[in-house]
């Protein structure tokens, strides 16, 4: 048949065709009809129907087995053998007692019920056999019959030098439309909505392979073949599957519109969307620019304002990928998505404002309003995917302004949320970058109570459902790497952080970077460390990257310390906490605070140092990390001895804060801290005269010391 | 040179002949065809043999002689194209001639048995899957006499056909080889070689009998390996060893020289092949390719007219009259004929692109799609096919979107300057110049057949205001548009001396300056512009005192930048 003057392999437009597995699933369906089965096996037999209807060709073995598991006793492999060991009229007397679906009212084979369209669809493709099909369709269903039951007998001898062919020519064979359409549809929304359920790649790719060598001319399984190659990062393949799928598109479209201009116009302009957004996926972010910049002229010539509207999405997303400022265009993007009611793209524009105010410093209330009016658009629309987002993005942005509680109500939210989509092949949407994102911070913010285990229940939970080829695997990666790195910091295992540094520079430079300032900084390698933060702190002035400015500062002001030019590191905290409470960075902020009264309390000015503190006592108790909360607790001890002198009410309060420090500390089994709490324990106790007190603290500080075998560093030297 | 060494046997062209003479009559007794149609044209390129010369029947066994009636019953059938006959009267006959017939009626009546059922297939989806149902029982008995060593070269032959149909590619190679070793002259063997073979190492790797029939291979390997030089020296070698009146070398030469573009050494040479075999019809469809290339329609017409009172159901003649239509413009009845030829061999890849050509020119941009991913479809390595499909999406205004397609021909045809322009040309239009200007001069620099990249190499240099590196540009472009001698049509050589005329007068060199203006008079579009620059030179000279003599040497030694071009004497090339 010719189409636009081009050969079509499918002939007839035949969908579905007669194959021996047909005709076993034919002879079942009579069965059921006819004959008396019991009402839980009919259930069960029942339930099995549709997927074997839309399943591939199984063999007989593979057949039976199904259906006797259901049903132990079904009378229909007896009408199959008297087909295949009788002659072909046995075949046609077959077919022609199959109930006619549009004479039998009350029968389940009716013409309108599943069962009877595909009778229908079997009765009409039988029909328009010649006789020479008829007879192959005979020969093949008795080779499929004999196949399963002589296996046993001769063919040991016949086919020994047969098995080293190809394992594909001995599974089963080519899939009809129907059956084709079903496999990637399926395998299609398992890929989007959980992977690990989808076949492996290698297995997928092979299916598709198959499909493709006996129909070319199936487009779609072309761009199932790209999803497939993009799991495995495979540019190559990908770009290849991508272009050949939209190559053949170009006349299926053209063919089903009748105006051929919009047909094919519209798939060339996605085609090259398409394109942009898979070399944004690899990386390739000049590549994209161009083929974006190439859809959106297109889009342009031909006033396609959705298409449009989509490639501004991109645009600006690939600017933000770039590094460079993007609000303006994002700004526009949700103003013409309103004036097109695109919701979708207007909500998840507002989404990447919001993200990007966040960085910026913009009011925290506003930015809040923003997301909640948008919460009003998804639900509306149920929107469920972005209604995942917006949560994902609360969750980030409470982390972000150091309010762990809220963080960590807005992540159970999400992950306790049941999803609006329909649930489809038993498989619930739960692999989208929101849902990784939240389960990351929930992994830092058990981590930071010190529930370790939790967290590494967590991280094994996004392991097996972010396996580490996929796209979001990053993030839990960088997540793990950042926790553990902070944790070796903590117990100054300096040698066991260095190595995660060089993985986390692969998955994020900056990160990397700041790390390696902090590794070099504890090894005393003060120089080093020091060129390292003044690159960063350039380069993030210039990303307008405010948390790890504010950290770089706090960082240089460490320097200082250990060079004890507290006076110089004053001006540094000073512009890092304005920096954070500019920002609303509240985490950070207490940190500067906990900073500035340590650089105090080493100038000599205890008492000031004490005013400051108590400023930063409150949110670091209700929102902190614990070795935050310890750390605050011990300086606020030693700012107490240090007024105190031998005033009792100043020293009882240290002696508190020690406790209540030791306590933090050891729920984070500390040791190096602990050590610290003990030795000051000890020298306050004696101070009071408490002796037993004294020397019960000694004993643990000597305990702790002869454990660590490392000499205690200057104890008063650092936070 | 490492090709002159042709094997020493080509002293003695009698004794070719001899074994030309008895290889034909073996492969005619067993029905291989192809081969000796090839063998016998060989045979008559040579001189003819006094009768005592002539080599003895070959020998005549007791096994042969059991077998002689059911054999000639059987060869009887098996011409007449009942292979299921024929086979089953060869049952048992224990000869080595009665057991390869058998073997191939059986291969060749599963063979037939497919080609019909591929019209009548079950589904549409089955017709992949429709295959040689003898292919597997076939394979395990020739096996089995293949491990107990009694295959002869033709046995070992229809092996190796019959792996290669299965997809045993390795084994398939293997078994050839095998049966070249065993009956060197049969060439159907070494064409079902030349076929799996894909690089030139694999082809260093194994291991071939030194017979005078290997450089007949090589030549032809080197031609499929697109190592044109190496091929033609091989067929040049061949022709001065005593072959010059085969036909076959001709062809061959011909379909070299196409491969390199070099269009009128093939036209000469397809000319000669028809003056010596007027009925030939392979290869002719090689030959439209070149006539219509060159625009000559009465020769292409005459062919294809010809071609027709042969055999108008050659797929050739259909492909020769598609070019003649679409030579004169008529499109649709040109794709016709396109369509016509794939419906005589749907794996015929040359009618699938000119049928993506066809649609091109009929400005049906989805259906040459189709046709191009259908070419690459039969081989991927149809750099025509990715060209096209470049063009077509060059053509919707798709740059980005077509590199990717010119990167893909590229890579096939790495040498070719078309698809270097292409690339040059698409990245121009995404202002990639850097990459733009690369693809040019490489272009340039493998050797530019439309002498198209220099001049867009100058413009852009000149676009970019790099007016030296634009000046050198123009001034090779000048050089290389004159240097072959013809006039091409689009030449712009106006344009460049316009540019090197105003170049030389910025830098003050006035001679220079004027000779370009004066050489732009000749043409008309550049004429008044030419004059104006004139003028500006003498008004300017008039200015500056009287030249001293030493402004005529080279001043660009003294005072010019080092990378400012050096005058070149223009009235060296005379247009």
């Amino acid at each position: 048949m010719m189409t636009n003057g081009v050969v079509h392999a499918n002939v007839f437009g035949i969908k579905d065709w007669v194959s021996p597995y047909k005709i076993s699933v034919l002879a079942l369906l009579y069965e059921m009809t006819s004959s008396k089965i019991t009402l839980p096996e009919r259930r069960r037999l029942n339930k099995l129907i549709l997927p074997l209807q839309q399943g591939p060709d199984l063999t007989l073995g593979q057949f039976l087995k199904t259906v006797e598991e259901c049903c132990p006793k079904t009378a229909y492999a007896v009408k199959l053998r008297s087909m295949a060991d009788g002659e072909l009229k046995d075949m046609e007397y077959f077919f022609s007692t199959l109930p006619t679906p549009f004479t039998a009212f009350d029968s389940e084979a009716y013409k309108t019920s599943v069962v009877g369209l595909f009778m229908r669809h079997m009765l009409l493709a039988y029909n328009k056999l010649s006789f020479s099909q008829v007879y192959k369709l005979y020969k093949s269903l008795q080779h499929y019959y004999h196949s399963h039951y002589d296996t046993v007998g001769d063919r040991a001898d016949k086919e020994e030098l047969d098995t080293p062919l190809h394992e594909s020519e001995l599974r089963r064979g080519p899939l009809s439309q129907k059956q084709a359409e079903y496999f990637l549809s399926r395998q299609a929304y398992l890929l989007k909505n959980d992977e690990n359920k989808a076949l492996r790649p290698a297995a997928l790719q092979e299916e598709l392979n198959n499909m493709l060598k006996f129909n070319p001319d199936f487009a779609e399984a072309h761009y199932l073949n790209y999803l497939n190659s993009m799991r495995v990062q495979d540019i190559f393949l990908s770009a290849h599957s991508l272009l050949h799928y939209f190559d053949r598109l170009i006349l299926s479209s053209n063919e089903g519109k009748s105006n051929g201009d919009e047909g094919y116009g519209r798939s060339l302009r996605y085609a090259a969307l398409n394109l942009a957004s898979l070399h944004c996926r690899f990386g390739h972010y000049q590549q994209a620019d161009l083929a974006l910049q190439e859809a959106i002229r297109i889009a342009q010539e031909s006033n396609d304002h959705v298409c449009l509207q989509h490639c501004l999405s991109w645009l600006y997303t690939l600017e933000h990928m770039k590094g460079s400022e993007s609000t303006v265009l994002t700004q526009d993007s949700v103003k013409m998505a309103a004036h097109f009611c695109l919701p979708y793209l207007g909500s998840l524009d507002i989404q990447s404002l919001v993200q990007q105010g966040a960085m910026q410093g913009k009011a925290a209330h506003k930015l809040m309003d923003a997301l909640k009016d948008t919460e009003i658009l998804h639900w509306k629309h149920s929107l469920s995917e972005l209604i995942e987002i917006s949560l994902a993005q609360t969750t980030s942005i409470w982390r972000m302004y150091g309010k762990s509680t809220m963080a960590l109500q807005q992540a159970q939210l999400l992950l306790n949320m049941s999803s609006l989509e329909p649930v489809n092949f038993g498989v619930h949407q739960n692999n989208t970058e929101a849902f990784a994102v939240a389960l990351c911070h929930l992994a830092e913010l058990h981590a930071e109570q010190g529930l370790y285990s939790a967290t590494a229940e967590i991280f094994q939970h996004l392991k097996e459902q972010f396996p580490p080829h996929t796209q979001h695997s990053k993030l839990w990666m960088l997540c793990n790497l950042k926790i553990q790195f902070e944790r070796h910091m903590n117990n100054r295992k300096y040698h066991l952080a260095e190595p995660l540094v060089k993985a986390m520079s692969a998955l994020n430079k900056t990160e990397g970077l700041y790390r390696k300032a902090q590794v070099l900084k504890a090894l005393n390698r003060s120089t080093e460390a020091y060129s390292i933060l003044q690159q960063l702190q350039v380069h993030c002035e210039k990303t307008k990257c405010t948390e790890i400015i504010i950290r770089v500062m706090l960082s240089t002001a460490e320097l200082h310390w250990e060079s004890s030019s507290f006076s110089t590191a004053l001006p540094l905290l000073l512009q890092a906490l304005a920096l954070a409470r500019q920002h609303h960075l509240q985490s950070l902020a207490s940190e500067g605070v906990l900073h500035l009264a340590f650089t105090q309390l080493m100038l000599g000015i205890p008492g000031q140092a004490l005013t400051v503190l108590h400023e930063a006592m409150e949110p670091i108790l209700a929102h902190g990390a614990v070795i935050d909360k310890g750390r605050a607790m011990l300086l606020a001890a030693r700012c107490h001895m240090a007024v105190a002198g031998f005033r009792l009410k100043e020293q009882a309060l240290a002696v508190d804060g020690l406790n209540e420090a030791e306590s933090y500390f050891s729920r984070l089994s500390c040791k190096e801290r602990l050590r610290d709490v003990h030795y000051l324990q000890a020298q306050l106790h004696r101070s009071l005269g408490q002796t037993a007190q004294s020397n019960k603290s000694a004993m643990n500080f000597r305990l702790l010391d002869q454990e660590l075998q490392s000499p205690a560093p200057p104890v008063f030297m650092q936070l | 040179m490492k090709m002159a060494a042709l094997c020493s046997e080509f002293g003695d062209l009698a004794q070719i002949k001899k074994q030309l003479i008895s290889v034909i009559s073996l492969c005619k007794e067993r029905g291989v065809l192809h081969s000796a149609k090839w063998a016998s044209e060989l045979a008559f390129a040579l001189d003819p043999l006094p009768k005592d010369d002539l080599p003895p029947e070959p020998a005549f066994t007791e096994e042969d002689a059991q077998d002689l009636d059911a054999f000639t019953l059987a060869k009887s059938y098996f011409d007449l194209k009942e292979y299921d006959r024929a086979a089953y009267f060869l049952k048992g006959c224990c000869s080595q001639k009665a057991y390869f017939l058998y073997m191939y009626s059986r291969y060749l009546s599963g063979e037939k048995k497919k080609d019909d059922e591929t019209v009548d297939s079950l589904g549409p989806l089955e017709k992949g899957q429709v295959r040689n149902e003898a292919l597997r029982e076939l394979r395990v008995e020739l096996s089995k006499k293949h491990t107990a060593r009694e295959l002869d070269g033709f046995t070992l032959y229809l092996y190796g056909v019959v792996l290669r149909k299965l997809d045993l590619l390795k084994e398939a190679v293997e078994v050839f080889v095998e049966a070249i070793q065993a009956l060197p002259l049969h060439w159907g063997a070494w064409l079902e070689l030349s076929n799996l073979i894909t690089n030139i190492e694999m082809l260093k790797s194994l291991s071939l009998p030194d017979c005078w029939i290997k450089d007949f291979f090589m030549a032809h390997m080197y031609t499929e390996l697109q190592m044109i030089k190496e091929a033609l020296q091989k067929y040049q070698n061949l022709i001065e060893a005593g072959f010059s009146k085969s036909t076959y070398i001709i062809s061959q030469i011909a379909v070299a020289y196409h491969n390199i573009r070099d269009i009128d050494q093939a036209l000469a040479l397809f000319n000669e092949l028809r003056e010596r075999d007027p009925y030939r019809i392979d290869n002719m469809d090689t030959f439209s390719n070149l006539l219509y290339v060159k625009s000559m329609k009465p020769e292409l017409s005459y062919l294809a007219h010809n071609l027709v009172e042969i055999d108008k159901y050659r797929v050739e003649t259909c492909c020769v009259i598609g070019n003649y239509y679409s030579l004169r413009s008529q499109h649709e009845k040109a794709a016709l004929y396109f369509q016509r030829a794939l419906k005589l061999n749907p794996r015929c890849l040359g009618a699938w692109t000119l049928m993506g050509h066809e649609y091109m020119e009929m400005k049906n941009t989805s259906a040459a799609i189709q046709a191009y991913r259908h070419a690459i479809e039969v081989n991927k390595r149809d750099y025509r096919a990715w060209y096209g499909l470049g063009q077509t999406y060059e053509i919707l205004k798709m740059p980005f979107y077509c590199l990717y397609y010119y990167r893909k021909a590229h890579q096939l045809r790495p040498n070719d300057s078309r698809m270097l322009v292409a690339l040059g040309e698409s990245y121009e239009k995404l202002s990639q110049q850097v990459e733009a200007k690369k693809c040019y001069w490489r272009a340039y620099s493998v050797g530019d057949v439309e002498k198209m990249a220099l001049l867009k190499l100058a413009k852009l240099h000149e676009q970019l205001n790099e007016s030296d590196d634009a000046a050198q540009c123009y001034m090779l472009y000048i050089q290389d548009i004159f240097s072959c001698g013809e006039q091409l049509e689009h030449a712009e050589v106006s344009t460049a001396l316009r540019y090197l005329g105003q170049y030389y007068f910025k830098s003050k060199l006035y001679d220079e300056a004027s000779i370009c203006a004066q050489r732009c008079c000749d043409y008309n579009d550049a004429r008044e512009e030419g004059k104006a620059l004139l003028r500006q030179i003498s008004q300017v000279r008039d200015q500056v005192e009287t030249p001293s003599a030493d402004l005529f040497t080279p001043l660009s030694n003294i005072n010019t930048p080092v990378r400012r071009v050096s005058p070149l004497n223009l009235i060296s090339f005379t247009p």
